[in-house]
């Protein structure tokens, strides 16, 4: 999970391997957002994998790739 | 996860922010009132559930407190008064994001080596052109971790 200066640079680092998934890294932070929020709560219980599939879900991370085992 | 182990997941990330560094076992076992031998057991209950990560081979010594890391990676970040190492990219903004703070993200580019420095305030990135890449899909984030 990696951060790269464009899409040029993930491209040619790959070098023919299968990509995973690119996302703008405003994308990236509202999903930070998202998941970590919580983890310093003084009453944080663990997530369902109902909940953090949602927490996906609501920044646009859908599909076969994101699905939670 | 019961009760108590989520008290003792808690009380570990309380002292990882409180201590600026991964606590050792016998250090979360005495403030929580607990023996050695119980924090240990907690530890690696807590590490099935993957709510922390040991390091390998070990059940007294912390790798990951997602986003925070243990060890040294090429994920620094200025966050809160203090430098932080993150376990990812991912969790790079996640230290800034578990702490309620703005701050600045320091790595290096994989493919090129150039140095990335973004910033974030009020929880948005000063850089848009920057990407980010995941590689491995969800279903196998936990096979391992550590390369994920």
């Amino acid at each position: 999970m990696n951060l790269f200066r464009s899409e040029e640079h993930v491209s040619r680092w790959l070098d023919g391997r299968p990509p995973g998934a690119t996302l703008t890294v405003a994308s990236l932070c509202e999903l930070a957002h998202a998941w970590w929020g919580d983890r310093l709560d003084p009453g944080w219980r663990p997530h369902t994998r109902a909940q953090n599939q949602a927490l996906l879900d609501s920044v646009g991370l859908t599909g076969e790739f994101w699905k939670l085992p | 996860m019961d009760d108590a182990d989520v008290a003792l997941r808690n009380l570990t990330y309380r002292l990882f922010v409180e201590y600026g560094r991964a606590p050792a076992v016998d250090e979360v076992a005495m403030v929580a009132g607990l023996t050695i031998h119980a924090g240990i057991e907690g530890w690696r209950r807590l590490a099935d559930a993957h709510a922390i990560v040991l390091q390998d081979g070990t059940t007294t010594e912390l790798r990951m407190a997602n986003p925070f890391s243990a060890v040294r990676t090429p994920y620094r970040v200025h966050a809160g008064g203090r430098w932080w190492w993150a376990n990812c990219a991912w969790d790079a903004f996640g230290i800034c994001a578990a702490l309620h703070v703005d701050g600045k993200i320091v790595s290096t580019c994989p493919d090129c080596g150039e140095v990335i420095e973004v910033g974030v305030s009020d929880r948005r990135p000063d850089d848009d052109a920057l990407v980010f890449h995941c590689l491995v899909n969800a279903a196998h984030w936990w096979d391992d971790i550590v390369f994920t």
